[in-house]
């Protein structure tokens, strides 16, 4: 049994190190508490709705506040 | 790929057989113990409850997995697009090229933005390192670092340093910018970080002092700049990690990764724990970012898709993808609300899709090759995407 062990050490399917350790990590994220999509979805809807504002990529600014966008030239006669 | 990995620290003799090889250091009874990894097997083997075997613990977690998908299941009452339907379309976007940054020799790998939201450095495959100034295009440093592929680069909240994740030499380094160009920057290299595989992801943390890191070697690590010291390290991901994001959020102490396991984690950076575990993806995931308030988090994958998760409700809440999009994505980022996601695909486009309605609202053409990553700028007022065809553009 222990040759066999020493054999397959890497690989996760008969580690006992690696059993204990996932059913461990299964027991924490079981107990996670959880709240309901249409909460949590609303939450996000909101963040993105009281930030547009001030979101240049979506809204677009103007030219002249833009650093990237070129400016109109002007042309000395 | 990794198997069984773990931070080998110390590398002699074993505490329980003799052996020398590289030690894991565990506590037995609360006493500091270096054993080999075999003799920590049989360690664990003899420790194990009466009446517990290997295949009572397969079917423990076996049932704790049901149970998993059980309870992600119940709160699953609305999709994100239907709550979004009340809220406008997103109007017709006016972003284009505005700079092309030419002067990389090889693939750009990386980028990342200076919080001066003007300043990027960029890294290629050739281990050239360039900081550029986004509004004039005048290139303010650069190093040569030429045995190697920069595959990661982070810029310091400072603005003083840059970090620099190695391909070959499997270090991450920080570099002390310094006004004086004519400088050799190489040479003040300082090694920070060092993994047993390539570094695929660096960032620092909330100041210049701490450096977080993932690896081909399946882990992350939290690094002391200053002493180089191993701070925390995070495992639990059983392949390559490919991308790691840290929370935007002031309380929060967490960060996400994601891997070619197809696995994303989310971490508590203190205790190394995994809190969160979402297996959706069907391929390798190339990159990971959180939403602006830290809620949520985006994945791109090989997939050829990009995901929602979020993190409240412990679950995926968004798919984006199109039938006609078959390439992989490669890496995605935010605009400043959230509203927008930009994901640059190994189809040479950058695909802009509404976070929202989980629609897609345009694509930006212009690079001749693979996307390597998508950023954007501090203040959002531009996007920059770094390319395998060895230039950067700024979309605004």
């Amino acid at each position: 049994m222990l040759k066999e062990m020493s054999g397959k050490m890497c690989s996760s399917s008969n580690s006992v190190v690696q059993a204990q350790k996932l059913v461990d990590q299964l027991r924490v994220e079981a107990n996670m508490e959880r709240i309901k999509i249409s909460l949590t979805a609303a939450d996000l809807v909101k963040y993105c709705q009281d930030h547009r504002r001030s979101d240049p990529l979506l809204t677009g600014i103007a030219a002249s506040s833009n650093p990237y966008k070129d400016k109109k030239s002007c042309v000395l006669l | 790929m990794c198997d069984q990995t773990f931070m080998a620290a110390t590398f002699g003799p074993c505490d329980s057989c003799g052996k020398t090889g590289p030690l894991m250091n565990i506590y037995i009874k609360n006493e500091p113990v270096n054993y080999c990894s075999f003799c920590v097997e049989v360690m664990a083997y003899r420790g194990l409850q009466k009446g517990e075997t290997l295949e009572t613990l397969r079917q423990e977690s076996d049932t704790l997995k049901k149970k998993l998908e059980e309870e992600r299941g119940k709160l699953n009452d609305v999709e994100l697009h239907q709550v979004a339907e009340k809220i406008e379309v997103v109007g017709a976007l006016s972003i284009k090229t505005r700079r092309v940054l030419k002067g990389h020799g090889n693939k750009v790998l990386c980028m990342d933005w200076c919080k001066d939201k003007r300043r990027l450095v960029s890294s290629s495959q050739d281990g050239k390192v360039i900081v550029w100034d986004g509004f004039t295009l005048n290139k303010e440093n650069g190093v040569s670092l030429p045995c190697t592929w920069v595959m990661a680069c982070a810029y310091a909240p400072s603005g003083c340093a840059v970090a620099l994740g190695d391909g070959l030499d499997n270090k991450c380094s920080v570099i002390p910018l310094s006004l004086d160009k004519n400088e050799n920057l190489a040479t003040k290299k300082k090694s920070v970080a060092m993994h047993t595989n390539y570094v695929s992801g660096c960032t620092f943390t909330s100041s210049d002092m701490q450096i977080l890191t993932s690896s081909g070697d399946g882990s992350c690590a939290l690094w002391d700049v200053e002493s180089g010291q191993l701070l925390q390290s995070f495992h639990g991901h059983t392949a390559d990690v490919l991308s790691l994001d840290l929370s935007p959020s002031e309380t929060g102490n967490t960060f996400v990764s994601g891997g070619c396991d197809k696995k994303s984690c989310v971490w508590d950076m203190r205790s190394g724990q995994n809190i969160q575990t979402f297996e959706n993806h069907e391929s390798d995931i190339n990159c990971v970012k959180y939403y602006p308030s830290g809620d949520a988090f985006a994945s791109a994958s090989d997939d050829a898709t990009c995901r929602l998760y979020d993190l409240r409700a412990d679950r995926e809440v968004a798919i984006y993808q199109k039938d006609s999009i078959i390439f992989g994505a490669s890496s995605v980022d935010f605009s400043l609300s959230g509203r927008l996601l930009f994901a640059g695909y190994n189809d040479y486009s950058i695909n802009v899709w509404d976070v929202l309605k989980v629609t897609r609202v345009s694509i930006l053409f212009g690079h001749e090759n693979r996307i390597s990553r998508v950023c954007v700028s501090p203040d959002g007022t531009a996007l920059c995407s770094a390319s395998w065809d060895h230039t950067l553009r700024i979309w605004a």
